[in-house]
């Protein structure tokens, strides 16, 4: 059965209701929360990447006006329980850790202390009385570093660094390499790059001495997950623990994680029994609240004459930094794993993970954590092109499956369905005149001016199957959404997403209205709140809310509305099935007069039951899931023209084409400003942003003029084509959030890879694609 | 430190307040007057979230002090549009789809409107995509990639607020 939310609201280019408070600002973030009797939180940081905390004096911060209290490690571990993060995964060794540091620091910014003052100005005028000394230890930065033989161990119990180790192996692969016409070898080093929401981390904790109760107004994408979790390490029952959100200014994986710092506030606001707001600043943000990326991955490729796939081998090294936090490394590495075969036919594949512990802050969920693989495929895609003397266009032809192939087995050994990239990809192919565009490069370069174009392909887990799911050992999970018609036939619904700039406030209440028959006008969405929402693990994340959120509302609108057509069929004396809900009013159709309103049947249930038809279920709130069915998958292909200047290193991306598929757009705007927002994301980190560490392990990215976002002038226009290939499952929606910011690095990469060629430019393989690198590649200036 | 008494035209009203020479506009607007539309993101003077008209100019209330602001006329957004209304700027924008989280959100509108304010005046003004995007080189936004918050730009800065 295909998708019955066709038509109408569903689809229908709808401004967003979050606008209008967005717009005129009134929206609540973290730190409008709070209220006079709210004191200041302030975390004192570890200024060293490694070392022993030989002297921690307080005294002098503790005297301060203003200062309500300042806790130490020791103090805090009185009250706390080890944070263990990990999770029971085969190979994961996981080290557990203080909310804050006792006696070893491991990364620049670690917290060491924290302050409690009447405001901001105070805590941080305090925290610069507090004196501590380091015996400093030698720092472990790369992933290189921290696997040499003899190095630095950072933990006692995670043996040589190692965090994790793991690996698969599908087909028969030395087979395949044996019988290669060609074997290829390719090498990325990607930098470590971060979420960098405009709206950092924070929370406002309020503990109620009189009944027990914890509060948590927090700036989190899974408002049940930090609830669980912190109740746990901090001893606060969970019953008696209540986690509410408002506006999230971004997010982007950096707010899926439970950080010591929500340990560390919740604990304090419960041991002073108080109200404290913590609201990090930018520096704390991009030192301490981790980063993404940090990867290494040695890919081979066995392929025929004619550019045919046998056999791909991958090895992957991820920096996890000090401290692990959610998504445990092993979700991560797996997915990269399962994904990097791609929407190709790849007959044979073995995949290689090595996870390392080293002093940095901690490694943690990016858009799309697994993008590296369609990095690594993607270039290599275009090295089998050059090696065996075809286009990157038609090495890609002659290894997709086609839709009409599916399902097959994936490279990574599980079912692949209603996979459009091949489509998305001819799609692309044919809104590029490739030969013009020689042309144009040719005539460029006699010009001395050096253009590339790129071109990739890519699918997703949006939201994936149970089947893969089960292999990347992470549930795949159901979506529950409760629904109540409000005794004057308005409707609430309440999702387990937490939307913070996805806009689930309009789209799910598009779904709602369309599929009870009431005005978009009558819905209202709730969300973040663990006392009214209904528990699920994952709250916004994973690219689940297109097709998972969108099912759950439409399956607890269905049931509703069942009871409501059940009710009024015996109200009307008609049959259930010929009546209908249009504009809240449900009739028989084709006889309008024979008519109830929903606002007077609802308020009959609530009110009047006894007067209502005996013997039904007069109950018009349920609570129903989705399970996902067999789920589904997003994907997409981009083409990417850059301009390089020789003189300067820029890249320029004059031009940036985007052919996506997440099936059935439900508010176009939504899905175009996903696409936009995360191909500027992957351009942004791939050109700019770089969470850098000195050799030494110091952090040297702690402001905006060191991170360098990507600002209007530097993101180009995106075109945007969609295709709306519909699964046979329910929901024919699935999520977009992620694929941009995937892709959109391997289609910069192989632009600038075709305009290197053009001058003997040696290939990039370690980013970020600064201009010094550029310049270096070119051999415009010496290598460093 | 000793506080200072400053007075300031904050979206039209006079306000009197006692304040410490090293507090920030920002923190003045939001935390000790309550006008928590204003955004901070970085607190260095690079995102622009925090922006604010300053006798007319946009100024970031990160790097001003609420004591730069004494004697003078101060707009944020909450000064924009009467209460429940949007301002042109605001509707060309929210017709767009321009922003997400809306987080930076105040700090667009305010650097849009301050251009509008110019346009309306017959003053230049930035009318061009690529200049719109120059012009908002110094507010950041992390969500939307810009090119719709530049649609809305650009169809404000073409009067369609007059029509």
């Amino acid at each position: 059965m295909s998708s019955s939310v066709v038509g109408g609201i569903v689809g229908a280019k709808i401004k967003r209701r979050e606008d209008v408070r967005i717009l005129t600002g009134t929206g609540r973030y973290i730190d409008d929360a709070g209220d006079r009797s709210t004191l200041t939180a302030h975390f004192v940081r570890s200024t060293v990447p490694h070392g022993r905390i030989t002297e921690l004096n307080v005294d002098a911060a503790r005297e301060l006006e203003g200062v309500v209290a300042v806790i130490t490690g020791p103090d805090m571990a009185a009250f706390t329980n080890p944070l263990a993060l990990g999770a029971p995964i085969p190979g994961l060794n996981s080290a557990t850790y203080p909310a804050l540091a006792v006696d070893t620091v491991r990364y620049v910014g670690e917290p060491v202390a924290l302050v409690v003052a009447s405001d901001r100005y105070v805590a941080e005028d305090a925290a610069g009385l507090i004196e501590i000394d380091y015996d400093i230890l030698d720092p472990v930065v790369s992933s290189t570093d921290a696997l040499a033989e003899g190095a630095v161990q950072l933990f006692e119990e995670v043996p040589g660094n190692v965090v994790y180790r793991g690996g698969f192996e599908e087909g028969d692969v030395e087979k395949a390499f044996a019988e290669a016409d060609h074997v290829l070898v390719d090498h990325i080093d990607q930098h470590r790059w971060g979420c960098a929401p405009m709206e950092g981390r924070g929370g406002v904790a309020t503990y109620d001495r009189s009944t027990g109760q914890l509060t948590y107004e927090a700036s989190t994408q899974t408002s049940h997950l930090l609830r669980l979790l912190v109740s746990g390490f901090i001893n606060q029952p969970i019953h008696l623990m209540r986690v509410i959100t408002s506006d999230i200014g971004g997010s982007f994986g950096l707010k899926f994680s439970i950080y010591r710092e929500d340990v560390a506030l919740c604990a304090a606001a419960k041991h002073l029994g108080a109200s404290l707001k913590w609201v990090e600043d930018r520096n704390e943000n991009l030192t301490a609240g981790g980063a993404a990326r940090d990867e290494t991955v040695t890919i081979e490729a066995a392929v025929r004459a004619d550019g045919t796939i046998l056999g791909l081998k991958a090895d992957m090294v991820m920096n996890s930094g000090a401290y692990p936090i959610m998504p445990p490394a092993p979700v991560v590495t797996n997915i990269a794993g399962y994904m990097l075969p791609g929407p190709y036919r790849v007959p044979a594949y073995r995949f290689k993970a090595t996870a390392v512990a080293t002093n940095k802050a901690s490694y943690i969920s990016l858009r799309g954590p697994w993008a590296v693989e369609t990095l690594v495929r993607e270039r290599m895609m275009d090295l089998i092109a050059k090696k065996v003397g075809i286009s990157p266009v038609e090495v890609r032809q002659r290894n997709l499956v086609p839709v009409t192939e599916q399902p097959i087995i994936s490279g990574g050994g599980f079912t692949m369905e209603g996979v459009t990239a091949a489509e998305t990809f001819e799609k692309l192919v044919s809104m590029i005149d490739f030969d013009a565009f020689r042309a144009e490069q040719k005539a460029a370069l006699a010009e001395g001016r050096l253009l590339g174009l790129g071109v990739g392909t890519f699918y997703e887990p949006a939201p994936g199957t149970p089947e893969f799911w089960g292999k990347i050992g992470f549930p795949f999970g159901a979506e529950p959404v409760r629904l109540r018609i409000e005794p004057d036939g308005h409707v609430t619904a309440f999702t387990t997403q937490i939307p913070h700039g996805q806009g689930h406030e309009t789209t799910l209440a598009q779904v709602v209205a369309e599929e009870m028959g009431v005005a978009y006008e009558d819905v209202r969405i709730v969300f973040g709140d663990t006392d009214a929402t209904v528990f699920t693990m994952i709250g916004t994340g994973g690219s689940k809310a297109g097709m998972m959120a969108t099912g759950g509302a439409m399956v607890a609108a269905r049931e509703v509305k069942e009871r409501v057509i059940t009710i009024a069929a015996a109200m009307l004396e008609a049959n259930p099935d010929d009546l209908e809900i249009k504009d809240s009013v449900i009739s028989v159709k084709g006889a309008p007069a024979s008519q109830v309103p929903l606002a007077q049947l609802a308020m009959g249930c609530y009110m009047a039951p006894g007067m209502m038809p005996q013997g039904l279920d007069l109950n018009l709130e349920a609570t129903a899931i989705y399970d996902g069915e067999n789920g589904g998958w997003g994907q997409g292909s981009h083409a990417c023209w850059v301009e390089i200047d020789q003189e300067t290193g820029k890249i320029s991306i004059p031009r940036y084409l985007v052919v996506e598929d997440c099936g059935k757009i439900i508010n176009p705007d939504v899905v175009d400003g996903q696409v936009i927002g995360g191909v500027a994301m992957g351009l942004g980190g791939m050109l700019l942003e770089h969470s850098a560490y000195g050799d030494d392990g110091q952090y040297l990215a702690g402001t905006f003029m060191d991170y360098l976002m990507p600002s209007a002038p530097e993101v180009p226009e995106i075109e945007i084509v969609h295709m709306e290939f519909e699964t046979a499952t329910m929901v024919g929606s699935r999520g977009v959030g992620e694929g941009g910011t995937v892709l959109a690095p391997a289609a910069l990469l192989n632009a600038v890879d075709d305009a290197f060629a053009q001058v003997g430019g040696t290939r990039i393989t370690q980013t970020p694609l600064t201009p010094t690198r550029v310049l270096e590649a070119l051999g415009v200036i010496e290598k460093d | 430190m000793t506080d200072r008494e400053i007075t300031i035209t904050i979206n039209g009203l006079v306000k009197t307040a006692r304040v410490e020479p090293r507090r920030t506009l920002a923190d003045f607007l939001r935390h000790d007057l309550g006008l928590t539309a204003t955004h901070l993101g970085c607190e260095h003077g690079v995102c622009g979230a925090c922006t604010v008209l300053l006798d007319g100019e946009t100024v970031r209330s990160c790097l001003a002090l609420a004591v730069h602001a004494d004697g003078h006329e101060v707009t944020t957004v909450e000064g924009v549009a009467p209460p429940g209304e949007m301002h042109a700027v605001q509707k060309a924008l929210w017709e767009s789809g321009a922003f997400q989280c809306g987080f930076c959100t105040p700090g667009f509108v305010m650097a849009i409107y301050g251009m509008e304010q110019e346009r309306a005046a017959g003053l230049p003004c930035p009318r061009s995509r690529a200049e719109i995007r120059e012009e908002l080189s110094g507010n950041i936004c992390r969500c939307s990639g810009y090119q719709k918050i530049i649609d809305g730009a650009e169809a404000v800065l073409a009067g369609e607020g007059d029509r």
